[in-house]
């Protein structure tokens, strides 16, 4: 798997003005500088104020605009995943947009059964497979929680079981900074070193504070681990808007703003220029249920200014897409995961995370997974566009035909098909006409994508890795559990 | 298969110009069967072809450029063919009724006809029941297919279906029917013969009634 052609968009999305989103920068800057935060790692309390941050008497911390701005001056503004064998799979940055899946799922809709069961470490290798089959998946987080683990080590555990059913690049969860530890080992094991790791990073940490404005130390220790490690990681804030951030989708955005670039400046004081990604999550509080929501409208809105202040602040940026509150996989699960992931597209986001997420985040769904790398699929061509010194005005062929004649052998139709821009072909979308598609037994979305997610798990399964490899990282699983116990 | 007719039949498939002729005089010149190379290897082609349509790997233009190779094909076979040896699966008129002008999927049938091996004998749109019935009379068809795009233009297939009897022809051809609104149960209704509800079913249909 290389990364030849990432996909870019040329039809593109933008709603805010260069006014605007300097404002929203200047109030997240305000929020770090005048409210401050908590930070609760000492290490990087240390670092923190030793470059010109504050402490106050009550804990807080304040950081002022020129430590953020040296911090953007130093962090790069795109950096590279690899696939497990070491060749380049994504450049995250500009406009390059990749999906993958999201992460620690409790439930799962099994795929065989169409039973709402819990998840087990068996989910998170079936979601890495069917991810290893499609091409429009780019990178794998572990899809399901292994409810059937005890919990030391679960996360190790999660990491060897996705490097063993894909070899795409891994986006991971980690507890704290020893779990983590041992998985940026394993991954280095992988490469020949941790030089050749931090040259070829083929994960991608994901690390959360916790909104409103506190950073609680391990999501630091994570944080700084990555930066020593050379490790890319997100710092990524997830503020319900109305609930733990600003119901107003400025208010929300300025406040995870503020959440995330304090992550920025002491992951870029301990290793400046380490690769780092911006990202606030999108989620609202419906305010009448009390649930939190990662598909109302209202979280789009958030989400479209996100994207664009990252795109504005030339951070390559955490994204959303292939989700649903859904709890059925049903028409609403087809329009939520279309319209996300659609905007993610043309907004040119980065890292689309999620998909295969059902009802905020709790239940997994691998026809969902399907479903979406069909919809990549076909929009691809579409925001691909029409390159302007491509376009092809067909003019002697329409002259060729003239009245009353017809193209369905003409030269011009079959060199379109053959060597020029062809017909994109669906996969699951029907196009059969109703006798047809009766005759084919009367299959619907939901159970095409089912049986293809059942068909990739038939495949083959990716070459099995070096057996001293996954000694080694049993013994780290060991002294993690003993360490943990 | 021989090397040869494998040879035949994926020059057929890729429909260039030019190649499957000269797959057909190499076959010959090996001392080939000409029968055996119009079966296995010309027909086979085109077999294969209509299979690849049905699967979605190849588009329609493919066929049509398919069946004119294997044309070019035919003709440098013929001389050769024993005497007597039908080139045809027989003769079909065609076209889209009176009052209607819409007739890109009856050309669509009739290009797949043609593929299929059918001599096809296309009247256009707008055709005037006599003038289906003339063409049926004077070709010998045994096939007729009448193609209507809309509801208020579906009853000229009645008409032409009435004056076949009327001229006491209606026994000697068979009637197809088709078009988007058209359906099994009205082909039933004005008592045609076939119906199908698009091209690559209509050859299904139309080599059934043959």
């Amino acid at each position: 798997m290389r990364d030849r052609t990432p996909f870019e968009p040329v039809i593109q999305l933008r709603h805010l003005s260069d006014d605007t989103k300097q404002r929203i920068f200047d109030a997240a800057l305000q929020v770090l500088a005048d409210v401050g935060a908590s930070v609760s790692h000492p290490e990087g309390v240390e670092l923190l104020v030793r470059s010109g941050c504050t402490l106050d008497d009550s804990g807080l911390l304040r950081v002022p605009p020129s430590a953020v701005e040296r911090a953007l001056s130093t962090v790069p503004s795109s950096f590279a995943l690899y696939d497990r064998s070491g060749s380049q799979a994504m450049t995250l940055g500009g406009n390059n947009v990749y999906f993958g899946t999201g992460s620690d799922l409790m439930w799962q809709y099994d795929v065989e059964t169409g039973e709402h069961r819990p998840s087990g470490l068996d989910d998170i290798a079936r979601v890495a497979r069917v991810c290893d089959g499609l091409p429009n998946i780019d990178f794998v987080m572990s899809g399901a929680y292994p409810t059937d683990l005890g919990p030391q080590g679960v996360y190790l555990a999660t990491f060897l079981t996705m490097m063993r059913n894909t070899t795409k690049p891994l986006v991971l969860v980690a507890e704290n900074e020893v779990d983590l530890g041992a998985i940026i080992d394993t991954a280095a094991d992988l490469r020949g070193g941790a030089e050749r790791l931090r040259e070829a990073p083929y994960l991608l940490a994901y690390v959360e504070p916790v909104s409103p404005l506190l950073h609680p130390r391990e999501s630091i220790a994570k944080l700084l681990l990555c930066a020593d490690a050379g490790v890319p990681v997100a710092y990524v804030p997830a503020p319900l808007a109305g609930a733990t951030s600003p119901i107003s989708s400025g208010g929300h955005v300025v406040q995870g703003m503020a959440e995330c670039l304090l992550g920025l400046v002491v992951h870029q004081l301990r290793a400046p220029g380490a690769p780092f990604m911006f990202g606030v999550n999108q989620g609202s509080l419906d305010m009448v249920s009390g649930q939190p929501s990662y598909t109302a409208i209202e979280s789009f809105m958030n989400y479209l200014t996100i994207v664009e202040m990252a795109k504005w602040l030339r951070l390559p940026n955490w994204g959303i897409s292939g989700c649903t509150d859904s709890q059925a996989i049903d028409a609403q699960l087809g329009l939520e995961v279309a319209e996300l992931t659609l905007l993610s597209m043309l907004l040119g986001s980065n890292l689309n995370h999620d998909v295969g997420f059902m009802g905020f985040g709790l239940t997994g769904s691998l026809e969902e997974i399907v479903i979406t790398d069909e919809f990549v699929s076909m929009n691809k061509k579409l925001l691909s566009g029409v390159p302007a010194e491509d376009l092809d005005l067909a003019v002697e062929a329409i002259a060729g035909v003239g009245p009353k004649g017809h193209y369905l052998g003409h030269p011009h139709t079959r060199a379109h098909l053959r060597k020029g821009p062809g017909q994109w072909r669906p996969g699951l979308l029907n196009r059969d006409n109703r006798d047809r598609w009766v005759e084919a037994g009367s299959v619907d979305l939901r159970e095409k994508a089912r049986r293809k997610a059942l068909a990739i798990l038939q495949t083959d399964p990716p070459a099995p890795l070096d057996p001293g490899l996954l000694q080694r990282a049993d013994a780290r699983m060991n002294t993690l559990r003993r360490e943990t116990v | 298969m021989t090397d040869i007719m494998k040879d035949i039949i994926a020059a057929v498939i890729d429909g260039e110009p030019g190649p499957v002729t000269t797959a057909v005089s190499a076959a010959l010149e090996a001392g080939e069967d000409p029968e055996s190379i119009l079966n296995d290897g010309l027909t086979a082609g085109m077999t294969a072809v209509g299979e690849m349509l049905d699967q979605g790997e190849i588009f329609i233009p493919d066929v049509l450029w398919a069946a004119e190779a294997m044309q070019e094909g035919l003709a440098v076979l013929l001389p050769h063919l024993a005497h007597g040896v039908s080139r045809s699966a027989g003769t079909v008129v065609i076209g889209t009724v009176q009052g209607d002008v819409h007739d890109i999927g009856k050309n669509l049938v009739g290009l797949m006809l043609s593929g299929a091996g059918f001599e096809v004998r296309d009247l256009g749109h707008d055709v005037a029941p006599e003038a289906f019935v003339d063409s049926v009379a004077h070709n010998g068809a045994g096939l007729l297919g009448m193609s209507a795009m809309l509801t208020t233009t579906m009853p000229a297939m009645t008409r032409t279906l009435e004056l076949l009897r009327a001229r006491g022809m209606r026994e000697k051809v068979h009637v197809l029917v088709g078009g988007a609104p058209v359906t099994q149960g009205y082909a039933d209704k004005i008592g045609a013969d076939g119906w199908a509800i698009d091209a690559t079913r209509a050859v299904v249909v139309a080599k059934e009634l043959a």
